[in-house]
C-alpha cells in the first residue's frame, strides 16, 4: 500500500495544483464493519477527480466522509484524518454547517426542496447571507446560469421545483449547490437516474464547473470518469488499489484488478 | 426422482392434484364471499344509522325548520328547541383543543424522528400512544376532580390577570373562575387527541425520503430549518390529514367533556363559562326526554355531529390519500 503514496504524490506535482483535500490514513466504519481501509490520497484544487469501483466499494461511503453527512445516522464512524485546505474536517470542533456550505453535494436522484424554483436556489443562500431582494434574484440567476438551466426556467421561476424534468431538476440541484459559493463539490452519482441528453448536459457543465471548484464525481459509468475526471480513484473492496491520471488510469493501469475492471473482466 | 416420473407424472398423483385444486377454489369462493360480505356489512351499518337519525329527527326539523340551526334558546318545557348552543360550544371546544394539540403534537413528532437519541424513541413513542388508550370516562373523573379545580386556583387566575387591560382578550378570559367550562373541555381534549396528531405526523414525517434531508444538511442546514422548510412543506398534507382525525375526534368526545364543559345551553364570551356541546347534551338529555319532540330534536343534534364529523373525516381521507400518490409517484 505504501508504494502507492508516491504517483498520487505525482499527480498533485504535475497538476502543478495546490492540494484541495488530502485524505490521510481514513477508516470507516458502520458499526462494527469496516468500509474504508486506510485510504490515502489528495485531490487537487481546481479539477475533477473521479470514485470508480464495484457497488460497495465504499467509493459513495469515502464521499459521504468529505462533508460528513454519514453524522446524521447512528453507528458511522470516521477514523483518521481529512484535510480541507489543511484543517482537519473530522476534527470535533468542526462546525458541520459551516463545512457543508463549504463542501457541497449533489445525490444520484434529483432532491429538489418542496418549494419553488426560485426559493430552491434562495433559501441555501437566505441561510448564510442576508441579501435585499435584487442581490438576491441577482445571485439566483447567476446560479441558474451557471447550471446552464436558466433559459428553460427563466420564465417560470415561481413554479414548483418539482414540476421540472428530472435532467432539469438535477441541474437545478447543482444550481442550489453551486449558489452557496462552496469551494468542494461532490456529485454522488449525479447522473444515473438520467437520460443520455441530461447526461450530456451534466457532464458539460461538471466540465465547465472545474474552473473555479474542486469536484469529486463517484460515478459506476466508467466512460463518464473517462470523459470528465482529470484523475481516477479505483476502490474495490474499501480498498484504494490505484489513483492515478485518468488517462493513465485507462490505458496502462498499474494494477491488474484495475486493468481487469476497467476492462470488464471483474468477478 | 428420474427424469420420466418427472416428465409424466403417475394417474394417481394428477388425480391427487385436481382434488387439491378443487378444494383451493371452494375455500377460495368462501373466503372472497365472506370478506365481501365484511365490507358490505359497514356500508350497511353506516346507511343505516344515517337513515334512523334522519328519520328520528324529522319531527324536530319539520317543526323548527331551519331555525334549528339558529336558535340559542333550548327549553324542554315550553318544547322550544335550538341547537346553535351546542354546536357552538361543539365547534370552539374542539377548534381550540386542535389549537393547543397540534404545535405540541408535531413537537413531539419532530423531536422523534430528529433528534430524539434513538433508545429513547421507541419508549416515547409507546407513551404517546398509551395516551390515547386510556378510557374517556377516564379523563371525565380526572378531569373533574383533579384537573379543574387546579385550572380553577391556577390556570384562570393567570389568565384574568394577565389579559384584564386587554380589549378583545379580556372578554374572552373573563368571569368568575368556576374550574369547569370551554376552556378545560378543550385541555382535557387537547390531551386526548394528542396521540392522534402525534403518531400521524411522525408516520408522515418518516415518509421523507432521506436524500431530501440530507440535501438539505448538505447546503449547511440546521436541523430547525430542514425541519421548517423541507419536511413539514414535504408532508403539509399529511399532517392536515392528521389535524382533521383528531379534529373528527375532538368533535364526538362525549365522555370527558361532559364531566368539565358544565352542561348550559348558552352561548358566552368568555372561554371560562360553562356551555355545552352536542355529544355532551345528548348523553344528559337522553334518560329526561319525555316528549317526542325533544326526544327528535337529540336525535337531530346527533344528525348534525354525523355530518360535521362526516365531512371531517373525507376531508382527512382525502388529503391522507393526496400524500399517498405523491410519494407513490
Amino acid at each position: 500500500m505504501s508504494q502507492m503514496l508516491s504517483p498520487d504524490m505525482t499527480i498533485a506535482a504535475e497538476a502543478a495544483a495546490k492540494v484541495k483535500i488530502e485524505v490521510k490514513n481514513l477508516n470507516f466504519y458502520y458499526g462494527q464493519s469496516k468500509a474504508l481501509k486506510d485510504i490515502t490520497l489528495s485531490l487537487p484544487e481546481r479539477s475533477v477527480t473521479a470514485f470508480i469501483g464495484p457497488s460497495g466499494c465504499g467509493k459513495s461511503t469515502l464521499l459521504r466522509v468529505f462533508n460528513r453527512i454519514y453524522e446524521l445516522y447512528p453507528n458511522q464512524t470516521a477514523e483518521g484524518q481529512v484535510l480541507l485546505d489543511g484543517q482537519n474536517v473530522l476534527d470535533r470542533s468542526q462546525d458541520l454547517n459551516l463545512l457543508r456550505t463549504k463542501i457541497g453535494m449533489v445525490f444520484q436522484k434529483p432532491t429538489p426542496f418542496p418549494m419553488s424554483i426560485y426559493e430552491n436556489i434562495a433559501f441555501g443562500i437566505r441561510l448564510y447571507e442576508k441579501l435585499s431582494k435584487s442581490e438576491m434574484d441577482g445571485r439566483v440567476e447567476q446560479a441558474l446560469k451557471r447550471a446552464a438551466l436558466w433559459t428553460e426556467v427563466k420564465d417560470k421561476l415561481s413554479a414548483s421545483g418539482l414540476s421540472l424534468s428530472g435532467g432539469q431538476q438535477q441541474r437545478l440541484c447543482i444550481a442550489r449547490t453551486v449558489a452557496v459559493k462552496p469551494e468542494v463539490i461532490l456529485l454522488d452519482e449525479p447522473a444515473s437516474a438520467l437520460d443520455p441528453l441530461s447526461t450530456a448536459k451534466i457532464e458539460e457543465l461538471i466540465d465547465e464547473l472545474q474552473a473555479d471548484y474542486t469536484i469529486v464525481i463517484v460515478t459506476h459509468n466508467m466512460q463518464q470518469a473517462a470523459r470528465v475526471s482529470k484523475q481516477t480513484a479505483f476502490m474495490y473492496l474499501g480498498e484504494l488499489v490505484e489513483f492515478d491520471r485518468t488517462e493513465k488510469i485507462f490505458t496502462s493501469p498499474r494494477e491488474k484488478r484495475t486493468q481487469d475492471y476497467i476492462t470488464g473482466r471483474f468477478g | 426422482m428420474t427424469t420420466v416420473s418427472e416428465a409424466m407424472p403417475s394417474l394417481a398423483a394428477m388425480q391427487a392434484r385436481e382434488a387439491t385444486v378443487r378444494r383451493f377454489a371452494l375455500t377460495d369462493a368462501i373466503f372472497r364471499a365472506a370478506t365481501r360480505f365484511s365490507a358490505i356489512l359497514v356500508l350497511l351499518i353506516l346507511g343505516g344509522v344515517a337513515i334512523s337519525l334522519f328519520v328520528g329527527s324529522w319531527q324536530a326539523m319539520s317543526t323548527f325548520g331551519v331555525s334549528f340551526l339558529t336558535t340559542e334558546s333550548w327549553n324542554p318545557v315550553t318544547e322550544k328547541f335550538g341547537a346553535l348552543a351546542p354546536i357552538y360550544g361543539t365547534v370552539v371546544t374542539a377548534a381550540i383543543s386542535i389549537l393547543i394539540a397540534v404545535p405540541i403534537g408535531i413537537g413531539i413528532a419532530i423531536f422523534l424522528t430528529e433528534l430524539c437519541p434513538r433508545p429513547l424513541r421507541r419508549p416515547i413513542g409507546i407513551a404517546v400512544e398509551l395516551l390515547a388508550g386510556i378510557p374517556s370516562i377516564i379523563y371525565g373523573i380526572w378531569g373533574l376532580f383533579i384537573f379543574a379545580p387546579f385550572v380553577q386556583t391556577t390556570i384562570q387566575p393567570f389568565f384574568i390577570n394577565l389579559f384584564h387591560d386587554v380589549p378583545v382578550l379580556s372578554s374572552l378570559f373573563a368571569g368568575p373562575p368556576y374550574g369547569i367550562g370551554l376552556l378545560t373541555s378543550s385541555m382535557i381534549l387537547a390531551i386526548m387527541v394528542l396521540p392522534f396528531i402525534t403518531s400521524i405526523t411522525k408516520d408522515v414525517f418518516d415518509t421523507v425520503p432521506a436524500v431530501l434531508k440530507e440535501s438539505a444538511y448538505g447546503i449547511g442546514c440546521t436541523t430547525w430549518e430542514v425541519t421548517r422548510r423541507v419536511v413539514i412543506p414535504y408532508t403539509r398534507v399529511g399532517i392536515m390529514g392528521g389535524v382533521m382525525l383528531g379534529l373528527g375526534r375532538a368533535l364526538g368526545e362525549t365522555m370527558a367533556v361532559t364531566f368539565v364543559i358544565g352542561n348550559a345551553h348558552r352561548i358566552s364570551a368568555s372561554l371560562f363559562a360553562p356551555g355545552t356541546t352536542i355529544s355532551a347534551t345528548i348523553a344528559n338529555e337522553f334518560t329526561e326526554a319525555d316528549g317526542e319532540l325533544y326526544t327528535s330534536s337529540l336525535i337531530a343534534l346527533g344528525l348534525i355531529l354525523f355530518v360535521i364529523t362526516f365531512l371531517i373525516l373525507a376531508i382527512a381521507r382525502y388529503m391522507l390519500m393526496r400524500i399517498d400518490r405523491r410519494t407513490g409517484a
